[in-house]
């Protein structure tokens, strides 16, 4: 066990929604990691597998069902709007899609400032002097502090709200697919300005995707989940050159490697997975995660 | 004589030009990849192919040749070919599978129908006859419960089912060129798999060409044959797909391929890395 308390630790937490009728979607069920200081976390599945709800939990834009969420230590699970608002700005969020991120009438530099004016951080030329920093930080000109969202790129526009995240100083940003609907030269690009920001202002960062290839890239720790669980959890290296669960191993079979020279012939895969809809009063059996080597723990089959 | 060969293509949108003098050529049961960024004009080049650009935009095919070679040996200019023309080529000859299979399908009929009225349209069978071949579709593309799937809607069915089910459609006239444009695009891995396999495993049985147009270096990586690179309305480099990803001369390829993140590369290393941008990212 971890002596140094983690910035993040999520212990058991569940969330489920419900549906039309009696039915309930078991979107996270008893999921517990940690984000250490510093590190990356990568959260890494299928459409619907709760990898979003999670990242929601942890900030707290959702409530759990059950179990707790803690921040460096102290509990935030049950802390109501107002008394939960001093901590947001240890943790922040950037979205998947920029455009429905930014108000499509607001100058992007205002955009930018209102965290610092909503807690009272700075105003006036002292804002517009921070959110200047902050734009040279992610690569933006100052000159483009009066633009509109629709006068930039996609890529442009994820620097707007990579910068906005940045404002308040946190300790954890949440990038809930943010590189994903991005051209590919563009999320290079965004990714090594993310591990520049990392190594220059020491984040942690939550990085949910669905891409296997860019997690590898930019994580050092890797969650999998599946149906609401994490089926797998370890380091980079542990999860992908020494992969323990089946579906883990099936994800990684199925990723396409941007080299002809090692073209697999794989075998048609057949089967999809299941819904994470059940009937009220039942739900998925809550797997047993074992400790298969130091910090790699996998769920037993 | 290629299956198809496209020559100096040009579309343009009022003053913009979406294809800029693109030209390529596929043989017959060959796997094309057409790779490229957003807005580059790939998708724009294959609806010119099939000209259905023209239909309710303001894209006009300013200039070029599409020369489709018949079953008979005859060759066509598809872009001078008369509307009733094109009809018959559509689906019979060249057929295309898009992105959003749920935006493909009728949303109000079952999909056995669906692909049944393509074989009674194209293929003059009966009903009857029809149900029966399109039953056999389903089987073709690996539908399990082909029974009860055949009546279902496409709102009862995944992604990937509903993939299939275009698929089906596609293929039931055994049309000897496919374009698939971001066929896997919208779907998870897993079942991005399934479809690629499937698709290269129909080619197998069938020895249907296909145009594969994705933004997807590593699928591009994992099912073509010959890759052309589009940047910007251009064609800006062709060839096999070895030759593509290992010995890439253009630095928008280089740039192209050094943001591209590949499975298995960061074996070994502790930290992080940040891409080594290459070409014209440098």
């Amino acid at each position: 066990m971890n002596t140094v308390v983690p910035l993040v630790r999520v212990e058991g937490v569940s969330k489920q929604f419900p549906t039309d009728g009696h039915a309930r979607v078991h979107a996270v069920m008893k999921v517990s990691l940690h984000i250490d200081h510093g590190e990356t976390l990568a959260v890494v599945g299928e459409s619907g597998c709760g990898k979003s709800t999670l990242a929601n939990l942890i900030i707290r834009l959702h409530d759990p069902d059950e179990g707790r969420v803690l921040l460096k230590g102290l509990d935030i699970t049950d802390l109501g709007p107002r008394e939960i608002r001093p901590h947001r700005k240890t943790m922040q969020i950037v979205f998947q899609d920029p455009f429905a991120s930014l108000d499509p009438r607001v100058r992007v530099g205002t955009a930018v400032a209102e965290p610092l004016r909503v807690h009272g951080i700075a105003t006036g030329e002292e804002a517009n002097e921070r959110v200047g920093e902050l734009f040279e930080l992610v690569g933006l000109e100052r000159s483009m502090l009066r633009n509109f969202p629709h006068q930039f790129s996609g890529g442009q526009r994820q620097r707007v709200c990579i910068a906005r995240a940045l404002a308040l100083n946190p300790e954890l940003v949440i990038a809930d697919e943010a590189v994903s609907a991005l051209d590919v030269s563009v999320q290079a690009q965004v990714m090594n300005l993310m591990l520049e920001l990392q190594q220059e202002l020491g984040l942690s960062y939550l990085f949910i995707s669905h891409d296997l290839a860019v997690v590898e890239r930019i994580a050092h720790r890797v969650a999998v989940m599946y149906l609401g669980q994490v089926v797998e959890l370890g380091s980079r290296e542990q999860v992908f050159t020494n992969p323990r669960h089946s579906y883990t191993a099936r994800l990684l079979q199925a990723v396409p490697i941007a080299d002809p020279r090692q073209r697999r012939d794989r075998p048609l895969l057949t089967g999809e997975i299941p819904s994470p809809v059940w009937p009220a009063g039942t739900g998925p059996e809550v797997v047993n995660m074992v400790e298969v080597e130091p910090g790699h723990l996998v769920a037993e089959e | 004589m290629a299956l198809l060969a496209v020559d100096n293509l040009t579309v343009t949108f009022d003053e913009f030009t979406a294809v800029d003098s693109v030209g390529f050529t596929i043989e017959p049961g060959e796997t094309l990849g057409v790779v490229g960024e957003s807005g580059s004009g790939k998708s724009v080049t294959a609806l010119s192919i099939m000209r259905l650009i023209e239909m309710g935009t303001r894209a006009k095919i300013a200039g070029g040749r599409v020369e489709l070679e018949m079953p008979d040996g005859s060759i066509l200019d598809l872009l001078t070919q008369d509307e009733p023309t094109m009809r018959s080529i559509r689906g019979n000859q060249i057929a295309m599978i898009f992105q959003e299979p749920l935006t493909s399908l009728n949303p109000v009929y079952p999909v056995g129908e669906q692909i049944a009225e393509a074989l009674r349209i194209h293929e003059g069978l009966g009903r009857k006859v029809a149900m029966v071949r399109a039953r056999e579709m389903f089987d073709l593309v690996r539908i399990p419960e082909a029974d009860k799937r055949i009546g279902q809607y496409p709102h009862e069915m995944s992604g990937g089912m509903r993939q299939r089910v275009m698929i089906a459609i596609a293929l039931c006239c055994e049309p000897r060129l496919l374009i698939a444009d971001e066929p896997t695009t919208a779907l998870d891995v897993t079942i991005q798999a399934q479809i690629l396999g499937l698709i290269k495993q129909l080619q197998v049985e069938t020895g249907t060409a296909v145009i594969l147009i994705t933004h997807d270096m590593g699928v591009i990586a994992e099912v073509a044959d010959r890759v052309i690179v589009m940047n910007q309305s251009r064609v800006v480099e062709q060839g096999p797909v070895e030759q593509i990803f290992h010995s890439a001369r253009e630095p928008y390829t280089q740039g192209l391929l050094s943001a591209v993140p590949r499975l298995g590369s960061m074996a070994g290393k502790d930290e992080p890395e940040a891409f080594h941008l290459a070409g014209s990212l440098r």
